[in-house]
């Protein structure tokens, strides 16, 4: 393992440096209590004890709404596009890093997706140990409290003024010498890195599921045809789609096509979509394959739990705790369902 | 749909404040009246025909003697859109509705309320049918020239059929839940790019119910925030009036 020690002076340095290639975002507080990443410049506060980050960082890479093909109605022509601005998110959350490592993977599975791919390619990726836990997080226990790749550095502050940076890439290496050497960290700095580590652990164990997330599967598939248990938790749903669209798992979005005013050139874009919203499984016809919204909150549980599961062998939930925070009925919180789950049939299997 | 349709606007109780966003589509209408005519639109131009397509019908219901008028709009166009909230869901018309008729006609009439004749306020789709609807108080100028558009490629425009929640989520917007006020997007059709949360208010409810809006849960959710039941009602009422639930 390489990794370095950046003093708190030089990191403004080094901002600046790669600010000259790059589009930087920073977390910051945008209002009391609540955490963004926004475009860094030397104005901005970087919030280094951030909790959570209030909306999730795939807008970053798959941004709500995206233009994907120009096409000419008159030439019976058409053409990709992509954009890919080169960025730095700097001061990812591990649970994050791994939400975007599962989004890696699933965007290339069968066809790949192109315009993510183009936008992860030029999105360098500054991982940062966390020192608060929010209070809706339960990541500790989706196996998301640590992450061996998906970053081309990890920050962790060791002491007030001084962070222990492990290398990720070599791309991450290069962007840290840019202002030329810097420190080799000693036995000492890392000792104090792995500590942060323990002691945020410790902190996230507090709120946990009850039993090894790698059950999960098994639980909610037996619990599939319970229509009570899932009746009565999706009795207050809005079906307003909030729990997937901060979801940093959920990818799924909806094609439209727009016109421009003279009627010759138009564009097909993209835009998220989520699987609790009704016409998410609506098809021509007007067939519905999930026409009630306790079914399409049962998938949301087994999407989670199972489905992506079967895909990469890891749950969809990385324990961010964001749904749990966007759901105005206070009902989408998986830790708690898979946990009622859990007591209801725990002696069963 | 001939070649290049015909188009008229037509008005009832409203402040006609969606036409006004229609003239506001200035160069862009330009672009957009190169593939039809219009041929009555008080606000841009004097003349008036009634041989036409398409129908724009902004405002609402409020006189029994706007059902025949608004019937013989319906028999002349082949396409009838009731533009704007007034039109579509009764809008803010309706909070009459929910006041003694001698009281509002002597607010707004004085002595003279006997003069005018006046019956509950309801949107178009009460008298006759509408074959396209376009949301909001006022009308998003972008989205009407969007339905304009799929009209004349022979579709009929479908607005959002999800909550407002969708767009403020797209757009990152803090949830005003969170912040402790009372919000309407839990319940109202999206397609307005949650545009008044974004600039900082809440949602009103503009756009109407959307078709799947779960009440019973939202009534639930605003007793837990803290909203009296005498507050829920007063921000649902202010464009939901035209709804048995209210």
């Amino acid at each position: 393992m390489i990794a370095y020690t950046i003093y708190l002076p030089q990191i403004k340095g080094l901002l600046k440096k790669w600010a000259l290639e790059l589009n930087i975002y920073v977390p910051t507080m945008v209002e009391k209590g609540f955490f963004e990443f926004r475009p860094w410049n030397d104005q901005v506060e970087i919030a280094w004890d951030y909790d959570l980050c209030y909306t999730t960082l795939k807008k970053f890479i798959l941004p709500p709404r995206e233009n994907i093909i120009f096409f000419d109605m008159k030439k019976y022509s058409a053409s990709p596009v992509t954009e890919a601005p080169k960025q730095l998110l700097f001061g990812v959350h591990p649970y994050d890093i791994k939400a975007i490592n599962q989004l890696d993977q699933l965007m290339e599975m069968d066809s790949p997706d192109v315009n993510y791919q183009a936008r992860r390619d030029n999105t360098i990726i500054f991982g940062l140990e966390p020192v608060h836990v929010a209070e809706t997080a339960f990541w500790s226990s989706m196996n998301a409290s640590k992450v061996d790749l998906g970053y081309d550095l990890y920050w962790t502050r060791i002491s007030p003024g001084a962070f222990f940076v492990q290398v990720g890439s070599a791309r991450g290496e290069e962007m840290l010498k840019v202002e030329g050497p810097v420190e080799k960290s000693n036995f000492t700095q890392k000792e104090a890195a792995r500590r942060a580590h323990l002691k945020i652990l410790a902190e996230a164990e507090k709120q946990t599921l009850k039993f090894d997330w790698s059950r999960t599967p098994e639980l909610v598939n037996k619990f599939f045809n319970n229509r009570t248990f899932w009746r009565e938790k999706a009795k207050t749903c809005l079906s307003c789609g909030s729990c997937n669209l901060v979801c940093p798992t959920c990818y799924c979005f909806d094609i439209q096509e727009e016109a421009d005013d003279l009627l010759q050139k138009g564009r097909r874009y993209r835009q998220w979509d989520g699987c609790m919203l009704r016409g998410f499984a609506e098809i021509a016809g007007g067939h519905n394959f999930r026409d009630n919204a306790w079914e399409r909150y049962r998938h949301r549980y087994m999407r989670k739990g199972k489905y992506i599961f079967d895909k990469l062998g890891e749950l969809g939930c990385i324990g961010c705790g964001r749904c749990v925070k966007a759901c105005t009925a206070g009902i989408a919180n998986p830790r708690k369902v898979y946990n009622e789950i859990w007591e209801a049939i725990k002696n069963e299997i | 749909m001939p070649n290049k349709p015909k188009v008229a606007f037509f008005d009832f109780a409203g402040c006609e404040g969606d036409q006004l966003q229609v003239a506001n589509l200035e160069e862009r209408l330009l672009d957009l009246v190169s593939h039809l005519e219009i041929v009555r639109f008080r606000e841009i131009k004097t003349i008036k025909q009634d041989n036409y397509d398409i129908a724009f019908v902004e405002g609402s219901i409020t006189r029994p003697e706007d059902e025949p008028r608004i019937k013989e709009i319906r028999s002349n166009a082949k396409i009838l859109v009731a533009l704007g909230a007034c039109a579509t869901i009764g809008g803010i018309n309706c909070l009459k509705n929910f006041i003694k008729e001698s009281e509002y006609k002597a607010t707004v009439y004085g002595n003279f309320g006997r003069w005018y004749s006046t019956y509950a306020a309801r949107p178009l789709s009460a008298i006759v049918k509408v074959d396209m609807e376009i949301h909001g108080c006022p009308i998003d100028r972008n989205e009407f020239a969007r339905a304009v558009k799929e009209l004349l490629l022979g579709k009929i425009y479908s607005p959002p059929d999800y909550p407002v929640c969708v767009e403020c989520k797209m757009a990152g917007n803090i949830c005003r839940y969170e912040q402790g006020k009372l919000c309407l997007g839990i319940v109202t059709r999206a397609g307005c790019n949650a545009c008044c949360v974004t600039e900082g208010s809440v949602c009103w409810g503009c756009r109407g119910l959307a078709p799947d809006a779960n009440m019973d849960a939202a009534g639930q959710i605003m007793d837990e925030h803290g909203f009296s039941w005498l507050e829920a009602q007063d921000h649902l009422r202010l464009y939901f009036g035209y709804n048995s639930r209210l």
